[in-house]
Formats: structure tokens, sequence, C-alpha cells
């Protein structure tokens, strides 16, 4: 049985002349939790980026290289990127809940992309209590979700992308917006999510990497450096350079 | 060090003068006009039409006029302008293509009105034998009207931020649906104050209606889109330049001035009010 | 796969309405060389431009439009030199010096000034600006240059002043930031370091507002008198191009000489504007402000 879902095979990506990612060959692991870190511009939120194909929307982009979700390779030109995105769900740094109800912010996705619910509330209320957000907001469902606070509303969006039932859930540093209290809350959430989710997250937060994740990739210049298991990474590093990263010479 | 202060205060002098003398003009104008205008509104002005040679009666077919060929203009430049919008913001790359089309809508934004008269003359009223009418008369003022449009719906649709696309793409949702379900619903508001401007200014145009729509004088109402109609604006010209008795009708003049400065900068008085406000609630 | 496809069907649809604008004005100017070129079976070019008389309706017609031409440029010049400076200073004032609430309603005052149509404009300038005029310095009539070349700026100010205001304000914070802590007085700042960084802008502003002056018609229709010569002095009537248009127009029979003509006087004033439009364009893009480097 082969346990990795996402496999990339020498990708190269280019924004106009700069490459930004050089070389990268990676596999990320079923129901793991994987940690992306490095310093800013290193490459990891691209790469993120690329296994959505969000990357799509910039112009004069180019990718190079293999990168195989569930065996099929998803720059192959009869892929439909939404077809892609459906399974692989997205957060990002900052919340971004639709300027609608928090029921409509749920019901968004899987209303519009027709898959058939038998029943929506109740995908609303599962995604909510998947999400630990449904015992805040169940009685204000149609309370529009920009009175949220920033934690709920990035619990929210988490809450959103589960209720299209994806199978990889990739994680922009999703709590560099948020206080401490709320950053805790996501990553208890991260820890309950992996049982059923595929979790890719970047993160500029060290200990949070340490704690939330199984894997860690350490990238610097468009270069993965290193990528082992967290402990190894936190506590014996192969490479000098991840060793000065995490224990803050440099980044 | 007292010479510089005292340049400053000069300097500064000339320009809130400045701005003194521009907002005394717009009060000028507009106090003059209401004081000359306003003794000869009334019910009957705005509903009966003109007799005695348009030396006496009202102004309603020039009324019903201007609301024909101002709506008729909206139906052009709203769906033309919003939708080439969406394309320049929503689907465009930059390229080559892409930038004829800005050229061209630069060019277009600064045509004269008398040369968009020539050209509904020329085209629609005489190549596709509209004859003067309200359709070619709309036409010509929905396209002078288009520039105005696609810049204001460009601006709403880039204030929405890029967010909101990213969260509905990353769901799985098209393009489309996106832009129709998240983008649009966000942008209409300011798109449609935005373009109340523009809708303003075709109600208020006299150089491209005169060789296409407008009648000196019809008596009765149009009953199709073929026929010619009285509108505002060259009514007042009519009037106050070839009218049988000008100085006589002058109080009429003020009259119609009155009306039409009255819809029109009510209108863009409507847009600048809900804009500001909505400014205000802007919550992302 | 259905869903692409509908997809990139939607997106040449809006592909097909952003070519609108192209069309159009593609049918401007094939509408006015088909009816405006025919003119030049009766008269030369070089006649037709530099003619100096304009006698439409003669036995033999005389085609010659330099007093037309002539009567366009002196008027836009004229409402150029007033519209400027009222319209950038009174820009520097809502950029730089207004309070909040003064300039939110000084906005307000300048986009209504631009909504009021040309039409009303042109009545002003006849019944009050006329008037006064004849009667102060004893003219046979109140409608000529100067009168024109007021309402023209009073037209052109709106366009001017916004721009401007644009450009002024994009300029970086860090530039006066920088100015102030140098112990320059805020006029210094102004005058040295603002109004050279938003040149580019102002430039623009000044030649789209001289393409608006020139391109008006009611305007000059109404105030500017109709003589077709040459003017001895800012007292006497012109007639210039938009405005024979639009007077003509209406008096000719279709596919007559004179009717021809009145389309290549439109061919004329596009060009015109098209070219004061394309330096506007070239102005904001060649003396372009780099902006403040990011980190």
């Amino acid at each position: 049985m082969d346990s990795h879902i996402i496999k990339l095979h020498k990708v190269n990506f280019y924004y106009g002349q700069t490459q930004a990612l050089t070389d990268i060959s990676m596999n990320f692991g079923q129901n793991r939790v994987t940690a992306l870190i490095g310093p800013s511009g290193c490459g990891k939120s691209t790469l993120l980026r690329l296994l959505n194909r969000m990357n799509d929307l910039i112009d004069g982009t180019k990718v190079e290289g293999e990168i195989l979700f569930e065996g099929r390779n998803i720059y192959a030109p009869n892929i439909d990127p939404v077809e892609i995105r459906r399974k692989v769900g997205m957060v990002f740094q900052k919340p971004n809940p639709f300027p609608k109800t928090i029921y409509n912010n749920i019901s968004y996705g899987p209303k519009l992309t027709g898959v058939t619910v038998a029943d929506m509330d109740s995908l609303v209320e599962q995604s909510l209590r998947q999400a630990v957000l449904w015992d805040e907001v169940k009685d204000i469902l149609n309370k529009s979700a920009m009175n949220l606070s920033g934690g709920q509303q990035q619990r929210l969006c988490i809450a959103r992308a589960l209720a299209m039932k994806p199978d990889v859930l990739l994680m922009d540093e999703p709590t560099s917006a948020l206080d401490p209290i709320s950053t805790a809350k996501i990553e208890e959430l991260i820890e309950e999510l992996k049982k059923d989710y595929t979790i890719i997250i970047v993160t500029h937060n060290m200990q949070q990497a340490a704690r939330i994740s199984d894997e860690t990739a350490f990238f610097y210049l468009g270069n993965l450096v290193e990528y082992n298991k967290t402990e190894k990474i936190f506590t014996n590093p192969d490479v000098k350079q991840t060793e000065d990263y995490i224990t803050g010479r440099f980044g | 060090m007292r010479w510089r202060y005292l340049k400053q205060s000069v300097f500064f002098g000339l320009v809130s003068a400045s701005a003194l003398i521009i907002t005394l003009v717009l009060g000028g104008i507009i106090f003059y006009i209401i004081t000359n205008g306003y003794s000869v509104i009334s019910l009957d002005f705005i509903t009966k039409p003109p007799t005695d040679s348009m030396t006496k009666g009202g102004i309603m077919p020039a009324i019903i006029g201007t609301i024909y060929l101002t709506v008729g203009a909206i139906a052009i430049g709203l769906p033309f302008g919003i939708a080439s919008a969406i394309y320049l913001t929503e689907y465009a790359r930059q390229g080559k293509i892409v930038r004829i089309i800005k050229i061209g809508i630069n060019c277009l934004a600064g045509v004269p009105s008398v040369v968009f008269g020539l050209f509904g003359l020329g085209f629609f009223v005489i190549f596709l034998k509209f004859g003067s009418s309200i359709l070619a008369g709309s036409l010509t003022l929905g396209f002078l009207i288009l520039p105005t449009i696609i810049g204001a719906s460009e601006e709403a649709l880039k204030s929405v931020p890029q967010t909101f696309r990213e969260a509905s793409l990353s769901l799985g949702v098209s393009k489309w649906q996106t832009i129709y379900r998240i983008v649009l619903p966000n942008a209409l508001p300011g798109i449609l104050t935005g373009s109340i401007l523009g809708i303003g200014r075709a109600a208020g145009e006299t150089a491209p209606i005169m060789f296409t729509a407008a009648a000196f004088f019809t008596a009765k109402l149009p009953s199709s889109i073929f026929d010619e109609v009285m509108a505002l604006p060259y009514h007042i010209y009519v009037l106050a330049t070839a009218g049988t008795n000008i100085e006589a009708t002058r109080p009429i003049q003020f009259g119609t001035v009155l009306v039409l400065v009255g819809v029109v900068l009510g209108i863009d008085l409507i847009a600048i009010i809900i804009r500001g406000y909505m400014r205000r609630k802007k919550r992302w | 796969m259905t869903r692409r496809i509908k997809e990139i069907i939607i997106k040449y649809i809006f592909f097909l309405f952003a070519l609108v604008s192209v069309i159009v004005l593609g049918l401007i100017v094939s509408s006015l060389f088909r009816e405006g070129l025919p003119v030049f079976k009766s008269v030369s070019l070089k006649d037709f431009i530099f003619g100096m008389e304009w006698y439409p309706t003669y036995d033999p017609p005389s085609f010659g439009i330099f007093p037309l031409i002539f009567g366009s440029f002196i008027v836009t010049v004229f409402a150029t030199v007033i519209a400027v400076p009222l319209g950038v200073l009174a820009a520097i004032y809502i950029s730089e010096i207004a309070p909040q609430a003064i300039k939110e309603s000084l906005k307000s005052v300048i986009e209504l000034l631009a909504g009021l149509p040309s039409v009303v404009l042109g009545f002003f300038g006849m019944v009050i600006v006329a008037p006064w005029l004849q009667e102060t310095f004893d003219l046979p009539t109140g409608l000529n240059i100067i009168n024109a070349s007021v309402i023209l700026a009073i037209m052109a100010i709106p366009t001017i002043s916004s721009i401007s205001e644009d450009a002024l304000y994009a300029v970086p914070n860090e530039f006066k930031e920088a100015s102030y802590a140098l112990g320059a007085t805020k006029y210094e700042t102004i005058t040295k370091i603002i109004l050279p960084a938003a040149l580019s802008g102002i430039s623009t502003a000044v030649m789209l507002g001289m393409a608006r002056a020139i391109g008006e018609t009611m305007v000059v229709l109404m105030v500017a008198g109709g003589a077709a010569a040459i003017p001895e002095s800012i007292f006497d009537s012109v007639r210039p191009m938009p405005a024979s248009i639009a007077a003509e127009m209406g008096e000719t029979p279709y596919g007559s000489p004179h009717y021809h003509a009145l389309f290549a006087i439109g061919m004329v004033l596009f060009f015109l504007t098209l070219m004061f439009n394309l330096i506007a364009d070239y102005a904001s893009h060649k003396f372009r402000q780099t902006g403040s480097a990011t980190l």
C-alpha cells in the first residue's frame, strides 16, 4: 500500500524569469501533518499553492516536473484545476470569510459545485463541529460571518474547506494573524483533523511546527534543504543550515 | 525666516482662493438658475406639452423624451460596460490585445460629443436606416457613456479583495461562478454608483442627439423606438437660440434649465451620497 | 470536461464584449471617413485645411476651414490659461491643505461642476456673461472669444483638478516626511517636492482638459458668436469647428458637398482630440514617478 498521497518529482517553478523553486522532489504522507518551514521568500508558500494550482491565478508563471496527486499529474493538460481544488482544500494566512452569513459561508462550496447534499443543515453542523466552532455559532448561523472574531473567522474558514470533504488540507500560515489563545485552539484542531485528513502547513513559527507536525521540510532560497521526521529535524538535523535556522541563528 | 512664512501665506491664500472661486462659480450658477427658474415650475409646466409655437405651456414631451433616451443609453451602456470590465479585471492577462482594448477605451473616452453625433448620424441614422429616432439616439449616448461605465466598473471590481476570489476558487468553485456569486454581488453597489455619474452625463448631453434623435417640436409622445423625441437639453438650445421669440420665452428657458439641472445634479448628488455612505460602511 | 468548455465559452463571450469599445471606435473612424472623404472631390486637402474662406452655402461654395481651426485653437488656449492655475491650485488645496471635511465637500463640488450639462453652461454664458461683457466693454456683441473661453474653462476645471489631485495624492508620503524632517516649510515642500513629483500627472491633466475644451460643442455653439473669420481681438466672435458642425448639419441636404465637408471637419476634430489624448497618455507614462522602494 502506497501511503504517499502527493508526490513531487523534480519540480521547478518560475515567476516570469525568476526561479522560485528548484528541483523539488518530496512525498507527502497520507493522514500526516507536514510542516513547511524556512525564512521569508524561501518558496514554502509557493510550493503550497502549487499543490492546488492556486498559482495558476498569477500571470507569467511556469511549472516544470511532476506533481502527482493520488497518482495523477495535476499539471497534465487534461486535468481541470477546479476538480483538483475540490479535493485539496486551502486555509489562508488571513481569515477570509465571505461577506455572507455563517451558514452560507459553509454551504457556498457544496451548493455551487453541484455536490448533491441530502441534508445541507447537517453538513453545515458537521463541518462546524469538526472545526470546533459549532457551540459558539449555533445560535447565530444567519448572522454575518464578518461579526466573528479573527480566531472564529479562521475556524469558519477551516469549516468551509472541510464542507467540501477534501482529502488534503493546505494551510498557509493559518495562525499568523491570530492571538495566542486562538492559535492554541487551531493547533488543537489540527491535531484532531489529522485523523481524517492529510495536512500540509506552512508556518513561520518553529515551536508550532515542532508541536503539531509529524514531518518537517526546511526550505531555503527555493531549495528543499532537509526533509525528515519533525523530531529528528528539531533535535539532530543532518544539515548545518537547518540547525542554524531552527536555533535562530538566521532567518 | 519671516520671508519664508510670508511666501507661504501668500501661496496658501492663492490656493484657497482658487478653491473658493470654483465653489462660488458652481454656487453662483445654481443660485442664478434657481432664482430665475423656480417661478415657472408648476405641475402644469411639468405635465403639459408646449403651446402657441412653444411660447407657452409646459415641457412634458421633452422630459419624457429625455427619460426614454437616458433609459435607452443605460440599457446599452451598462451591460456592455460591466461585461467589458469583467473581462479586463477578471479574465484578461497582460498582453497586446488587452493593451489595444485599453487604448481603444481611452480614445473612445476622448471622442468629442459632436463627433459621436456625426457617428450616430452616419452610422445609425443613415447607414443602418434607423432614421432620427430614440433608437439611434440611445445607441449613440450608450456608446458615449461606455468608457465611464467601464472605468467605474473596473474600479469597483478591483476593490473586491483578491482573498474572496482565492477562497472561492480554493473550494473548487469555477471561475465564472466565483465571479457571479462572489465578485459581482460585492462590486455591484460600486458599479452602479459609479455608473450613475455616466448616466447623468447621458441625460444632459445635447450634441450627440441633435442629429440622431431630437425633434424641434412634436405634439405627440413617441409610440415606438423609431420615433423622434423632444429632449430637455435640445429644447433649451432651441428656445435660447432659434425659438420664435427668444426674449419672451426666457422664463420657459430658465424653467427648463432648472428641471434639467435638477435631474442631472440630483442624479449625481444621489450617487455621491450613496458612495460616501458605502465607503463608511465597508468592512473589508 | 463540459464545465471546462463552458468556462472557456464564457471567457470568450466577455472578450467579445470587451472588444465593443474598439469596434465602436473603428465604426466612428469609418463613418467619418465614409461621409467625410467625398468632400475632397470638391476641394483639395490643402485648400480645405488652409483655406481662409468658409462659405459652404455660396455658389460656388468655398470650403476653407482654417478660420474654424483657428477659432477652436484660440478659445482652447485661453480656456487653458484660465483653467490650469485654478484647477491645479484647487487640487493642491484639496490634497495638501484642506481639512478633511472641506476636502470631501470640495471634491463633491468639483464633481457636480463636471456634471453640469454643457447646454446649461452655454445658456449661462448667453444670458449672463454676454450681456455683462457687452455693457461693461461697450461691445457690439458679448458672444465672443473671451466669453467662450471663460465658460470652456469652467468645463475644463473639473477634469484638470481631479486628475491633478490624483497625481498629488500619489506622491509617496515618505517624500513629504523627508522634506519636513529637513526643516522645510509646507510651502517649500509643496513647490519643491510634491509638485515636481506629480508633474507627469498634472501634465496629463492639462492635456485632457484641453482635449475636453477643444471638443466641447454646446458652449462654443452658443457663446462664441459664430463668425467664421480670423479674429483681431479677444472681443471678436469666432466659429470653432464643433460649432460649425452642430449649427450647419441640421440645414444641410444629405449627400451634398457641404454635408461631406462637415464630416471632414469631424475627422479633423477627431484626430486633433486623439492627438491630445495620446500625448496625455504618453505624458503619464513617460514621466511616471517611480514610487517609493519597498523592502
